[in-house]
């Protein structure tokens, strides 16, 4: 398939502070989740390859043409920012409307393109009333509404799903998914994993300012495996159900708490542990209070990748 | 001029419209707008209190035109209009940035130059909106018995042409200060009212440096009175000349509000 989007030797710096590091890519269509701890560098490739910021060294090419000061490819471009940001005093409809005036169209074009913009984004019935009246569920679909109505071949999207509920979150992933059917290509970033693997299977793992890695998602899956993971238990009887799984040689160490009531402990094999703990609880009719794992989260994953 | 070059412009002045008829209506629309509209109809309330005073006491008063070039024109020149291009000026480029709006222009197919001059096309135009109804409504109060002569539209119609030209130019000055100040209001204030209110006195050439100058220009000199002082202009430049560096300043501000804009890598982050 033939890339899309290429940069090449492409970084960032903002004074003294890096914000992206020697970054060759090409992004093909289909879904790429754009994957990394806050302040990784995510939001800085996205400006770059929108053209909102000029690059310090290093180029970026989108269908094969250059983005700073090319207009013309906007019209190829939907871009949902991160930032929970409008014009407030203006209605959704209002909004959107004068989004796609920007783009060019005709007042029935726009007309209909926002109409069905907002129907995919289920605001029609909303659409009269003013943004900042909107939940933030609402004020998030908007964003991307703006972002494909005017129908582009590329669409940017900066942590769509941050600060959505659930369902919310369900039903972006579902419209997301819908535009790799119609061959679009389609960037997502995001700090959480999870939310990356509903989407797609194509990530780019970026990591202080630099591509950790690319590829398919099992490999970070595979990293996450074999991660050092902590999990902590709180029950009724922590240090009988922590002598039964001292035998197991996927347990590495275990901290009992200063209460009598939790313990840690440390596992190179997350499920293998999980599956265990929960069939001895079963088994022993155990009271537990919670499970929770302290570092289940991608900037532990990076900071034992990268060695801290 | 080539037909490419014909074509790029006609797509730029497009853009230009385009841009002018979204934030025209944002401009009307904006909560602020209600808030300036009020404060610029300050002199219609100071007018209607001079109106009732001379109907209700024994004494004439001052004569209508007298009034008019001494109290109401001054409260718009020296105050209204510096404030409205303030605030409307200086958030043509700053109202996107701070607001983090503007990852939603800079990723439309208008030039960046196109989104500064039609925001402040836009703004400019809402403004002259707001001063032309309130000059013309204390023009009424002030002049209801005289509203049959014809003499009195002339002087009404100088003062206005004054004042949108006051717009414009400090519209452009302050869109200059908006694309690459953070405290942009701050700073304008102190222009405003700091540099443009001493500077138009000075002796001699100086007070060319002041944007008021080369609006005072255009007024009448008043008779002596308790506000002449303020009218006083020691070397009054030419009309013809005054017009030419005002739109000189215009264009000036104008062109390097988007330069600043189009090059400046603005900061939306938190």
């Amino acid at each position: 398939m033939t890339a899309v989007i290429e940069t090449a030797k492409l970084s960032k710096w903002y004074g003294n502070v890096l914000g992206l590091s020697d970054v060759s890519l090409e992004i093909e269509p289909g879904i790429t989740g754009l994957l990394g701890p806050n302040g990784a560098g995510k939001s800085t490739f996205l400006k770059l390859i929108t053209g909102q910021i000029k690059p310090s060294i290093g180029s970026v090419r989108i269908f094969g043409q250059k983005v700073q000061n090319n207009q013309a490819l906007f019209s190829r471009i939907g871009f949902c920012p991160e930032h929970d940001s409008f014009y407030e005093d203006m209605t959704g409809w209002v909004f959107l409307t004068s989004l796609l005036k920007l783009q060019g169209f005709s007042p029935p074009e726009i007309q209909s393109r926002a109409e069905k913009a907002l129907d995919i984004v289920e605001l029609a019935a909303d659409k009269d009333r003013l943004v900042r009246a909107y939940s933030r569920g609402m004020r998030q679909r908007l964003k991307f509404a703006q972002a494909i109505a005017h129908d582009p071949e590329i669409i940017i999207l900066d942590e769509p799903l941050s600060g959505l509920d659930p369902l919310g979150k369900r039903k972006l992933i579902r419209l997301i998914k819908a535009y790799r059917e119609e061959g679009k290509t389609v960037i997502v970033s995001s700090h959480v994993l999870p939310e990356i693997e509903a989407l797609t299977r194509t990530i780019i793992l970026i990591h202080q300012g630099k591509v950790f890695a690319k590829g398919d998602i099992h490999y970070i899956r595979d990293l996450i495996e074999t991660h050092p993971h902590m999990v902590a238990v709180r029950c009724s009887d922590p240090r009988g159900l922590a002598v039964q799984l001292l035998g197991e040689s996927y347990v590495l160490k275990v901290h009992f708490g200063a209460d009598g009531k939790s313990f840690l402990v440390e596992t190179n094999n997350r499920d293998r542990f999980f599956a265990v703990l929960l069939s001895l609880i079963v088994k022993s009719r155990m009271e537990v209070e919670e499970i929770t794992s302290p570092d289940d989260n991608l900037q532990a994953v990076f900071d034992y990748l990268v060695g801290k | 001029m080539t037909p490419s070059q014909r074509a790029g412009i006609g797509s730029f002045l497009r853009a230009v419209g385009r841009v002018f008829a979204v934030f025209f209506r944002q401009g009307r629309k904006a909560r602020r707008t209600r808030f300036f509209f009020l404060f610029s109809f300050l002199p219609v309330a100071v007018s209607l209190v001079i109106k009732f005073n001379q109907v209700f006491s024994d004494s004439p008063g001052r004569e209508a035109g007298y009034l008019f070039t001494n109290l109401i024109m001054l409260f718009y020149l020296q105050m209204i209009i510096l404030i409205l291009a303030l605030f409307y000026g200086t958030s043509v480029c700053s109202e996107e940035v701070e607001g983090k709006t503007l990852p939603y222009l800079v990723t439309r197919p208008v030039p960046k130059p196109a989104v500064v001059l039609g925001k402040y096309l836009a703004y400019t135009v809402v403004t002259i909106g707001m001063v032309t109804l309130g000059l013309i409504f204390s023009f009424i109060v002030l002049n209801v018995n005289r509203l049959l002569d014809p003499s009195v539209y002339g002087l009404l119609g100088r003062y206005l042409g004054v004042l949108v030209l006051g717009l414009i130019a400090y519209g452009a000055f302050f869109t200059f200060l908006g694309s690459f100040l953070r405290r942009s209001i701050f700073f304008g204030l102190l222009f405003s009212f700091g540099w443009e209110n001493v500077v138009q006195y000075f002796p001699g050439s100086t007070q060319r440096l002041a944007i008021a100058h080369y609006l005072k220009s255009f007024l009448p000199a008043g008779p002596p009175g308790r506000f002449s002082f303020l009218t006083f202009r020691l070397e009054p430049t030419r009309t013809g000349v005054a017009l030419l560096m005002l739109l000189v300043i215009t264009a000036a501000f104008l062109a390097l509000a988007c330069l600043f804009f189009s090059k400046k890598e603005y900061n939306v982050e938190d």
